[in-house]
């Protein structure tokens, strides 16, 4: 995949002001249910976690401590918001774990499930480092953000990104979005954020991904955000296990032989 | 360094966002760990009938017979429970439309439908006479060589998932498995009637499973361990009920199986007890997975470790 047709997403989360607009619009574009509008008690965030009918989620984060460079007027405060989404992985645990070829990597770089040929296995779900790909009870298949494939592919740009009043969520080509997030960090440093840093904007940032389609600015650890600190695709440390199970089969086979070979002695 | 994510009154240790899990709890229902004993026994069986075939020939034929007939009910119920387990059953066959080495539940489709395939065969063809007896030795033979990389493939493919407690016990898991599928597999066989020398055998590979299989539990006790929140299932809640439960199950499996020898009693009692070990070990497993992945620390942890 060229640099030039790639796609993503960045998050900066710095200008996030919470207000969903991003969850609304992918309902609506994505013709999503309802998830039973329950009410979580411990933030304005009643989603609490993307699934298999949420695919843009707002996580708000209540810190007792200041945000660097700033000054607010009721004490030791700061709220984080951010909006999550998949990341499209430049190596995707869900794509390699597939048993079906239903999830592929398309045009745009993007990771898409094809609802036509899952068959709802549930190892995507297992699969993902970030826990977002699910499988819809009433339904049986595994479903996630599509990048929005289908308006990409009419020159549209993703529901969440054209609604976001507050260009937290970008959208563009890769190299672009890169060029514009490492600006942001600098600037966001120079003005005394110096927390300030970017979360799988490349293979280096983030080696067990081999980076993220779609990245995030962020001020504090992942974990505050919910987002694993060395999220790794589970294929990376399978080789060993193989090797691991290719010694048990062998001591399995030469066991037999030796109990079959050692009671005929006694015949 | 952060002070949000620990607000008064939390546990020490990493933040996390509201206690919220980090990844998904798998979807996996109970049939799952039920085909990891089914098939991992009928796998076993396999190669234990294959091993018989080829080294001692018409010697053993009763009990080459009854391991053909236990792989193929396994494999049989296996990818029964499998298919039952999909979120669209009647797609099945959509695991057959590639090839793709990089999913492990890609292999272990083709292994499994190829093993179901020669086992049934063996057991069947095997019961006539001729070119189809011949068939079915040949099918039976085929169905040895697929046994072993079917009692454990399942292993590596918990190992290849985010789920810490499955992922941080990669080297180790395979061999339990393996080990527990044998020990069910001689359980199981156990139970019939057989002349001396092939009872000899069974019991022999039987005692050698179940001594590695205690020993490969606490080995993954010791590869999760390396962060105490990964391996904290196996010690608590259900799963760690059901893995000590199967520890004890294999070691009474064991014990009764040295006092009462061969006796048909002792036998059947040691079977019983093994077989339960075995199953209680797959459901431990299982369950520890869903632990572990609803535990946003587990993942943190073993990732900042």
């Amino acid at each position: 995949m060229s640099d030039t047709q790639a796609t993503g997403f960045f998050t900066d989360t710095t200008v996030c002001i919470g207000c969903k607009a991003c969850e609304v619009a992918c309902k609506q574009w994505n013709q999503l249910p309802d998830d039973g509008f329950s009410f979580t008690g411990r933030s304005y965030d009643n989603t609490g976690a993307l699934n298999s009918t949420t695919w843009r989620h707002v996580a708000f984060v209540e810190r007792p401590v200041p945000l660097e460079g700033q000054i607010t007027g009721f004490g030791d405060f700061s709220w984080l918001m951010m909006s999550d989404v998949c990341k499209h992985c430049v190596k995707a645990g869900c794509l390699e774990a597939c048993p079906t070829g239903s999830i592929i990597r398309t045009e745009f770089d993007s990771v898409f499930v094809q609802p036509d040929i899952c068959n709802g296995c549930g190892y995507c779900v297992a699969a993902c480092p970030f826990g977002v790909i699910d499988r819809r009870a009433d339904d049986g298949r595994a479903w996630k953000c599509t990048l929005c494939y289908d308006r990409q592919r009419a020159d549209m740009i993703p529901a969440c990104a054209q609604a976001c009043p507050t260009e937290s969520i970008v959208f563009g080509k890769l190299h672009d979005l890169k060029e514009r997030a490492a600006q942001r960090v600098d600037e966001l440093q120079a003005k005394g954020l110096t927390g300030a840093y970017l979360y799988g904007a490349d293979a280096t940032d983030q080696p067990g991904t081999q980076g993220l389609n779609a990245f995030f600015l962020l001020v504090d650890e992942p974990e505050v955000y919910n987002l694993p600190p060395e999220p790794v695709a589970p294929g990376n440390k399978v080789g060993a296990s193989w090797r691991s199970l290719a010694g048990a089969m062998a001591g399995l086979v030469l066991v037999a032989s030796a109990s079959v070979m050692s009671s005929k002695v006694t015949r | 360094m952060n002070a949000a994510g620990n607000p008064p009154g939390h546990e020490p240790g990493s933040p996390t966002y509201h206690g919220l899990p980090a990844i998904k709890t798998p979807v996996w229902t109970w049939e799952v760990p039920a085909y990891f004993y089914a098939g991992g026994a009928a796998g076993a069986a396999a190669t234990i009938g294959a091993v018989l075939q080829v080294l001692d020939g018409e010697d053993s034929a009763r009990l080459v017979r009854r391991c053909r007939d236990l792989a193929a009910l396994g494999t049989t119920v296996g990818t029964a429970l499998l298919i039952s387990d999909l979120g669209r059953p009647a797609r099945f066959l959509n695991m057959l439309r590639v090839f793709k080495p990089s999913s492990p539940l890609n292999v272990g489709s083709w292994i499994l439908t190829a093993a179901t395939g020669l086992s049934i065969g063996a057991a069947v063809l095997s019961r006539g006479e001729g070119p189809l007896a011949r068939m079915g030795e040949l099918a039976g033979l085929g169905a040895g060589v697929l046994g072993p990389p079917l009692a454990g493939y399942t292993a590596v493919l918990l190992a290849a998932t985010a789920v810490p407690v499955w992922q941080e016990g990669r080297t180790t898991l395979p061999v339990l498995f393996i080990a527990s599928s044998t020990g069910a597999a001689c359980s199981l066989l156990e139970l019939g009637d057989f002349d001396e020398t092939e009872l000899t055998a069974v019991r022999r590979l039987g005692t050698i499973a179940q001594v590695v299989e205690l020993a490969a539990a606490k080995a993954v006790e010791r590869e999760t361990g390396r962060v105490e929140r990964v391996a904290r299932p196996y010690d608590e809640g259900l799963s760690g009920a059901l893995w000590k439960a199967s520890g004890a199950l294999t070691i009474v499996s064991l014990a009764v199986d040295q006092v009462t020898g061969k006796r048909k009693g002792g036998r059947v009692a040691a079977a019983l007890f093994g077989s339960a070990g075995s199953l209680a070990l797959r459901f431990s497993v299982w369950h520890a997975g869903r632990a572990s992945a609803a535990d946003p620390r587990a993942t943190f942890e073993s990732q900042r470790a």
